[in-house]
């Protein structure tokens, strides 16, 4: 099986589950225990979240974990002080994380505007410039594509947020870019990322939320007061270690897996130039860990299964051209007619090697091509 | 109430007009009660035109939950079993009655040989409960908030009870024999497959998957509505057909608008070798007239002039929400607005044929191989006994 779907998801890494293990079954206790034992795990969950902060140079900050990417998405909306009906902006091809969170502030009375992105799914600067004014509370871009690769340039947008609106919080998803592209939040202007476990090596379940120095959260869920108040709830102690874990095990690697995965990345991209009626949606610049294209003629579910039959698991954009709640970002690329429908994400590890690409590649075209007998 | 339930009365409903036959009819409804009541334990009685469901261990809305699935079922009474003893039949009174409101008390006794008539001892029993009330109940035998039905039966013993809960009515599954359901995954199909299975039908169903272009997601929302439908049936065998090859075919071969046309004029065929084979006397859809292209009755004629077998169309004269309500009522509704492609929306033309004609379908389909290709997928076609549990 080739599994060129870890966006979605990935394998747990060895180190990873050996962690996981480790942590149920010896190092079980309660961090929030008194004695010995509890206080030990207690100061490995604490090594573990001063790991994962000076890898995003977050040294400064503080992190909070959680149970993925989608709660610290919720808790840097609804965990932050906002002036109320005050302007909210996010980029119109966030993740659904973050698009429902906004939807639920629109619905409470906030003035939530969507910066465009360009055909690639990168936000357009001047245009997010535009949507700024001094009523701006909070600010979320995403730092790379879920659905491209496209990595914003989260610190000048979160510059130009400052100028504009000095009191306003800058959130970014930064789901896909931890343990695969570097990151830097050291003396940058941006107030809180989100991280999540299992798109790095680690099992699903766990995820963080950076917040800057100086910033304020409100717990979404309270209780016995852990992660200092900010997130009650027993630690997951086996899913931190575990993230802490991977997450060094990518970054140990980052520079190699990177040149890695952008010789995977530009091998399929070029070949795909074979058919006209494909259209590369990621950028050249962006996340090499992701490759979307659009075809005209295909829709993107069918090509999925059609490779699925083929032993190839890939992702796609639009799991239904009936449900509605596909539509947001091919709109948002403003893909038109079949293109809109066609959409496929590859999603590469840093264990993709080259031959699943060639061996992709041989299996897209035939597929592709049969498919295009029928449908064309 | 400070007494529990013992005991389900089970009335049942058209069997009673049964002649000859009846035996037939009634055997075949306690052997679909008791399917239905697998694996509990339980004591079953019959006893003068109804049924009872004594000592289960289960919880009692466990049990009228199943029942109350069960065709031919006219209604069901959580009841209490007690000896038919005056003393007791007070006390037992006494102690299921809410003790304030109006009320009434509703005797029936079979037992001819008892030296009162019903009236008197429904007035005993009143007298009992307005005694013990301290004044707090009051007797209204025709405005009343609850109504206390006493059962003496000739076996000695009398079942105290308030609610008739509705059955599902009907035949018993299977008095009308065995029936082929075309299962789309849509709203319609399921229930009308629900209304035969209501009219005594076994239901077999047939579906046809279009892998790559459905998924396995779809074929999983059809399996699990087979699971939904057998809960009223006791079980449905699920036939999946691979339908790509066919469409290949005719999106190739035929012009476009009449895709669906000739493509559903091989569903039917299809379903009629496969029903035949499992001795079915009907094939069952779940058209209703003008819904879409493909149901006007032209497009019904030219795809109903391909089999022999009847088919039925219980839906033909719904309106879309009275379909819905019932798919509410059945459990259906929210697993078939899951939203996956099934098979007739793949290759679905822009202009498809409103008023097909047989002669014009049948010119299209000689440029096709019909009988190689029906052969082939029924051949791979799989089936799978589908229970709800």
């Amino acid at each position: 099986m080739i599994y060129f779907d870890n966006a979605a998801t990935t394998a747990v890494i060895p180190e990873a589950a050996e962690t996981v293990v480790r942590y149920m079954t010896e190092k079980y206790f309660n961090p929030s225990a008194m004695y010995h034992e509890g206080l030990s795990v207690k100061n490995d969950i604490e090594r573990a979240r001063a790991g994962i902060l000076s890898r995003i140079g977050g040294a400064q900050g503080k992190l909070y974990f959680t149970s993925g990417g989608t709660e610290s998405d919720n808790l840097a909306f609804f965990g932050t002080k906002k002036k109320k009906n005050s302007r909210i902006i996010i980029s119109e091809a966030e993740h659904a994380a973050v698009y429902q969170s906004a939807m639920v502030l629109k619905q409470n009375g906030f003035d939530v505007c969507m910066a465009p992105v360009d055909a690639h799914g990168a936000v357009d600067t001047d245009a997010f410039k535009e949507l700024l004014n001094e009523n701006t509370s909070f600010v979320s871009v995403i730092h790379v594509s879920n659905e491209t690769g496209a990595v914003n340039d989260i610190v000048k947008l979160a510059e130009i947020t400052k100028r504009a609106a000095p009191g306003a919080l800058f959130h970014s998803d930064g789901v896909q870019a931890g343990g695969k592209i570097r990151i830097n939040l050291n003396g940058a202007p941006i107030d809180l990322y989100s991280l999540s476990a299992h798109k790095i090596g680690a099992p699903k379940g766990t995820g963080a939320l950076y917040a800057a120095k100086n910033v304020h959260l409100n717990p979404v869920i309270v209780g016995g007061g852990q992660e200092g108040g900010v997130r009650s709830s027993t630690e997951n102690t086996a899913g931190i270690m575990a993230f802490d874990a991977a997450f060094a095990a990518c970054t140990e690697k980052l520079n190699e897996s990177f040149s890695n995965v952008s010789f995977i990345h530009d091998y399929i991209r070029s070949a795909l130039a074979f058919a006209d009626d494909i259209k590369i949606l990621s950028p050249e610049s962006g996340s090499p860990y992701i490759l979307s294209f659009c075809s005209g003629s295909v829709r993107g579910e069918v090509i999925e299964h059609a490779m699925e039959r083929e032993g190839v698991l890939v992702g796609t954009g639009s799991a239904c051209s009936s449900n509605k709640a596909t539509r947001r970002i091919p709109e948002a690329l403003k893909l038109k007619g079949g293109y809109a429908e066609g959409i496929v994400r590859l999603s590469f590890s840093r264990f993709s090697t080259p031959g699943e690409a060639e061996a992709f590649v041989v299996k897209f075209k035939k597929v592709y091509e049969e498919l295009k007998s029928h449908v064309g | 109430m400070s007494v529990e339930y013992n005991c389900i009365l089970i009335r049942f409903g058209e069997i009673f007009l049964k002649g000859h036959n009846r035996k037939f009819f009634e055997d075949l409804l306690i052997c679909n009660i008791k399917s239905a009541l697998k694996p509990l334990k339980y004591t079953f009685l019959r006893s003068q035109g109804r049924y009872y469901v004594e000592d289960a261990k289960e919880e009692t809305s466990e049990i009228v939950s199943r029942l109350t699935r069960v065709f031919g079922i006219h209604s069901v009474s959580p009841a209490v079993k007690v000896r038919t003893d005056e003393e007791e039949l007070f006390k037992t009174a006494i102690a299921m009655s809410p003790m304030t409101g109006k009320f009434r008390v509703t005797v029936k006794r079979a037992d001819k040989r008892l030296p009162f008539t019903s009236a008197e001892m429904a007035g005993k029993i009143g007298g009992a409960l307005l005694k013990a009330s301290g004044g707090k109940l009051k007797v209204d035998l025709f405005d009343y908030d609850f109504e206390l039905n006493v059962d003496i039966r000739d076996n000695g013993y009398s079942y105290l009870f308030y609610d008739k809960i509705p059955g599902a009515g009907g035949l018993p599954v299977g008095c009308s024999g065995s029936g082929m359901l075309l299962l789309s995954g849509g709203i319609d199909s399921p229930v009308a497959g629900w209304l035969m299975a209501k009219r005594g039908v076994r239901l077999n169903a047939i579906h046809f998957h279009s892998f790559p272009y459905t998924s396995e997601l779809a074929l999983q929302k059809v399996k699990d509505l087979a699971a939904r439908l057998s809960g009223y049936t006791g079980g449905v065998k699920l036939f999946v057909v691979p339908f790509t090859e066919i469409q290949y075919a005719i999106h190739e071969k035929c012009p476009e608008s009449f895709m669906i046309t000739i493509m559903r004029r091989f569903m039917m065929r299809i379903a009629e070798r496969i029903a035949r084979r499992e001795e079915c006397g009907a094939i069952i859809t779940g058209e209703s007239l003008g819904q879409v292209a493909s149901q006007t009755m032209q497009s019904m004629n030219v795809t109903n002039s391909v089999v022999t077998l009847p088919v039925f169309r219980p839906l033909i004269g719904f309106d879309k929400e009275e379909i819905i309500d019932i798919s509410q009522k059945i459990d259906t509704f929210d697993i078939s607005i899951r939203p996956y492609e099934d098979c007739c929306t793949v290759f679905l033309p822009k202009n498809p044929v409103i008023r097909p004609k047989i002669g014009e379908a049948v010119e299209y389909e000689n440029r096709l191989d019909v009988d190689a290709l029906i052969e082939d997928a029924v051949q791979r076609t799989t089936e799978e006994f589908i229970t709800s549990k």
